[in-house]
């Protein structure tokens, strides 16, 4: 069966993220310092406006919007970048290249168990937590739906990204400098760390262009906000499809055209 | 012959954790974990003189390595005394790190980017060695090897064998008094194994410096070595010179013959014609243990001529080899 | 044996130094990749910072060049950390795979052998980053210049950069008793990036916590307090540069403590 040795790597992927219960610990630790940060911050910003309301959004809209898109950012840092660079220089690669699946499903796959335990151990927790202190602030009806379309998307994306991104180091060796970049640029434009309303109306047009406003601030949007128009939802889960695709396919060829590379080279 | 190392009834335990298997079991770890103690080496003692070469042998697991890093100063032992140069090697690492040099067989401790030249500079002020003294290590060390071309080349773009070599000639450089040699030949092929045991042969000899061999390699210790020490589990099962372990098993040779037909199924009807002794079969040769005590090689050999048609024979003494195969698997009587 | 002065550890240090420089330039394209990721690092940070502070004229009573200043402060006291002590990444490495053990032979400080064996040049752009940052702001507050102004600048740069230095080290060392000590250090690092606000928009439990517990106030607003608001420095400003010391001592210790205890997984 197809699906079966996809998902013996997922509960592969769950042993392995149980084994380390205190990264687990760490992690939760820093998330808590910088959502406390946040808020400060974000407090400061807002009693400094003198008015409720900035950019069309409440302290609290910001301040949920901003504790999600961090438990969403954890749940989808897969490290890609690293292991795909670490296995090509290493020559690790060519025994992923000998697996009977293609490297690019299997190394998702692989990294899938994280995705399991970091929901249930990161974002549901904080996402309980979210609503239950902001009492009801957080919709809760047919936009939980689009959001879990929006996240499964993002998470293509993301993915997607990440890979063709990991690709390069074929080229070069040089994977910190690669990966940094990346993460610089995807952290920034995503609206991961700042909400993307906040932004200039220059740059918001420019990023509406780009993949990665599709990853964290589609699906907060289609989350926070109660009740979307048809309209804007189609538009956001369309855009998203639309970049799914395109991502995907440029990824792939980039991969396939990148893997004659290392075949002729010996990598 | 003073004694360098003195060893006495030193003992090392861990902490190790017992990890539970599957799904279930790793979520159980995550609540609690249960640890057991291993005892890695278990009450040895030895000393050893300066000049000398050990060769320090057991199977993998056996101690050898938490050994050699109790005598370098890095691990405390749990109980027992230790003493190298005359003080405790954990207590002043730094001291003891000047009178000692380390290879590893597998590690390289030089810069990696850096022509080997450059790492001995490094090394040179490390150790503080007199200019004079580098000096006349460089030309002893172009005496016994050529080393003029490796000096300018990366230690990266090296091969195996000019890398182990390196490797040892930079642990020898501070003319330490002790050298610990941790599988020095492993992978390479024939003709380096055989330079890089002359070239430790020599600077043994020119330098009285002990050597203290860790290996897998019987060759390394049949070049090298008078006196063996074996362990394994953490215990010491033979400490003495290779002489005197061989005449242990001395009163045994291996008759090889050479039969027509399948070599294997002939060595099982062999065995059914000698039960006492143990037979084998590779690609070549069937061989025969025998225990020159109970039966004489010529008597053997005539009772396989009788119902086999031999082409051809020879006859070995026991080798090193087999003889720490026989200790390891059944200990010293 | 003569006796290892300071000057032995610094001719020993430059040599060293020299030898990862001189690596690090036989692989041009990674040097130049990992610089140009650098500058990304700090283009995105002043656009974060832009972003979120552009629309108010102060915060919390900070204008927003002493936010600058501040920001400023914090990244050349950062430098150290990211230059000279960047091995500390690569340590859970070596004690992983047991290399670790290769430090431990030679007859000089084990703490000071291993750091000194990496020096990560691209941190000087961010040093870069960091001076015209702070020499841009303290035009445009006018806090007029002397020479005494800038020795005290000097002094309490370098001490602040200690705290940093010492978290470092002590995250890095927990890898001695824990697998995953990659997420503790990326926790300490990632601490850096709140050094730069005002301490004072923080509630009063959070003050403490980060002042004494998690010292990140260190990094730059009580050292940049001395320059900022001559007329009321508070004590703690003065004690910094003790503070740096002490914690850079204790982190040390830890270290090396570890270190000494550390017994080897590899063969």
């Amino acid at each position: 069966m197809k699906l079966k040795k996809y998902l013996t790597l997922t509960r592969a992927g769950i042993i392995e993220a149980l084994q380390f219960r205190l990264s687990a610990f760490i992690m939760v630790v820093g998330n808590i310092l910088y959502l406390i940060i946040v808020y400060f911050l974000w407090k400061a910003i807002y009693a400094s406006s003198g008015s409720d309301v900035v950019n069309g959004m409440t302290f609290h809209d910001t301040l949920i919007y901003l504790v999600l898109a961090t438990a969403l950012f954890n749940f989808m840092e897969m490290y890609t970048v690293w292991q795909m660079g670490r296995s090509i220089q290493s020559g690790k690669i060519v025994l992923d290249l000998i697996k009977p699946m293609n490297c690019r499903s299997y190394l998702f796959w692989s990294y899938s168990g994280n995705f399991v335990v970091n929901f249930f151990f990161t974002f549901l927790p904080t996402f309980i937590i979210v609503s239950a202190v902001t009492d009801g602030a957080v919709p809760l009806g047919i936009n939980l739906l689009y959001f879990v379309c929006s996240v499964v998307m993002a998470i293509v994306i993301n993915y997607s990204i990440d890979f063709f991104v990991g690709t390069i180091c074929v080229y070069t060796e040089s994977i910190w400098g690669i990966n940094i970049m990346k993460q610089v640029v995807v952290r920034l434009l995503s609206g991961a760390m700042i909400p993307i309303a906040f932004f200039p109306e220059a740059l918001r047009s420019v990023i509406y262009y780009l993949p990665f406003q599709w990853i964290y601030n589609a699906p907060l949007t289609l989350l926070l906000d109660g009740s979307p128009g048809t309209d804007k939802v189609l538009e956001v889960l369309g855009t998203q499809l639309i970049w799914c695709v395109v991502m995907t396919v440029l990824s792939k060829l980039f991969w396939r055209f990148s893997l004659r590379q290392i075949t002729v080279n010996g990598g | 012959m003073s004694d360098i190392i003195e060893i006495k009834n030193i003992t090392k335990e861990f902490k190790v954790l017992n990890r539970r298997e599957g799904l279930l079991g790793s979520f159980k770890d995550l609540f609690s974990r249960n640890y057991k103690t291993v005892r890695a080496v278990d009450n040895i003692s030895m000393t050893v003189g300066q000049g000398e070469i050990v060769g320090y042998l057991g199977p993998n697991g056996a101690g050898k390595s938490t050994t050699i890093k109790m005598m370098t100063g890095v691990l405390e032992p749990t109980s027992g005394e230790i003493l190298v140069g005359g003080s405790i090697p954990y207590k002043n690492r730094t001291k003891n790190a000047q009178e000692i040099g380390v290879v590893f067989g597998q590690r390289s401790q030089l810069w990696w980017a850096l022509p080997l030249v450059e790492s001995f500079r490094i090394l040179r002020d490390i150790y503080q060695i007199p200019e004079q003294n580098y000096k006349d290590m460089l030309e002893l060390y172009q005496s016994l090897v050529d080393i003029e071309p490796l000096l300018h080349k990366p230690v990266r773009q090296m091969s195996l064998g000019q890398r182990t070599l390196s490797d040892i000639l930079a642990a020898f450089l501070h003319d330490p008094k002790i050298v610990f040699l941790d599988e020095p030949t492993i992978g390479l092929d024939v003709s380096m194994k055989a330079k890089i045991r002359t070239l430790i042969h020599a600077l043994n000899r020119e330098k009285k410096t002990t050597v203290i061999l860790t290996t897998h390699d019987m060759g390394d210790v049949d070049a090298l070595c008078r006196r063996i020490v074996i362990i394994d589990k953490g215990k010491m099962l033979y400490d003495n010179d290779i002489e005197h372990l061989k005449s242990f098993f001395g009163s045994y040779r291996t008759l090889k013959v050479r039969a027509d037909g399948d070599l294997r199924e002939q060595a099982e009807v062999i065995q059914g014609e000698l039960p006492d002794m143990k037979v084998w079969a590779d690609d070549e040769w069937i061989s025969v243990l025998v225990d020159e005590e109970k039966a004489k090689v010529l008597d053997v050999l005539g009772k396989l001529q009788q119902s086999h048609s031999i082409r051809d024979m020879k006859l070995e003494e026991i080798s090193t080899e087999e003889v720490i195969k026989k200790i390891y698997e059944e200990g010293v009587k | 044996m003569k006796r290892k002065g300071l000057r032995f550890y610094l001719r020993i240090y430059r040599k060293i130094l020299a030898q990862d420089i001189k690596s690090k330039m036989s692989y041009r394209a990674d040097f130049i990749i990992s610089t140009i990721g650098m500058i990304f690092t700090n283009i995105a940070g002043f656009v974060s910072f832009w972003i979120l502070f552009r629309s108010f004229p102060s915060i919390n009573g900070w204008s927003y060049h002493e936010m600058l200043f501040l920001y400023g402060f914090s990244l050349v006291s950062l430098t150290p950390v990211q230059c000279l002590f960047d091995n500390n990444w690569s340590l859970r490495q070596y004690v992983y795979t047991g290399d670790f053990i290769k430090y431990c032979f030679r007859p000089i400080n084990l703490f000071f052998y291993f750091q000194s064996e990496v020096f990560d040049i691209k941190g000087l752009g961010q040093l870069a980053f960091g001076i015209a940052t702070i020499a841009y702001s303290w035009s445009k507050i006018g806090l007029g210049f002397s020479a005494l102004m800038l020795l005290k600048l000097i002094v309490f740069l370098l001490t602040a950069s200690l705290i940093m230095i010492a978290m470092q080290n002590a995250a890095a060392a927990t890898c001695f008793w824990i697998q995953n000590s990659f997420y503790v250090l990326d926790l300490a690092f990632g601490m850096k990036d709140y050094a730069k606000y005002p301490i004072t928009i923080f509630s009063t439990v959070f003050k403490f916590i980060f002042t004494f517990v998690v010292p990140i106030a260190f990094i730059a607003y009580y050292p940049s307090l001395v320059i900022l608001r001559p007329d009321e420095i508070p004590l703690l400003s003065w004690l910094s540069p003790l503070v740096g010391i002490v914690f850079f001592y204790l982190s040390y210790r830890f270290w090396m403590y570890g270190a000494m205890k550390y017994s080897g997984t590899g063969s």
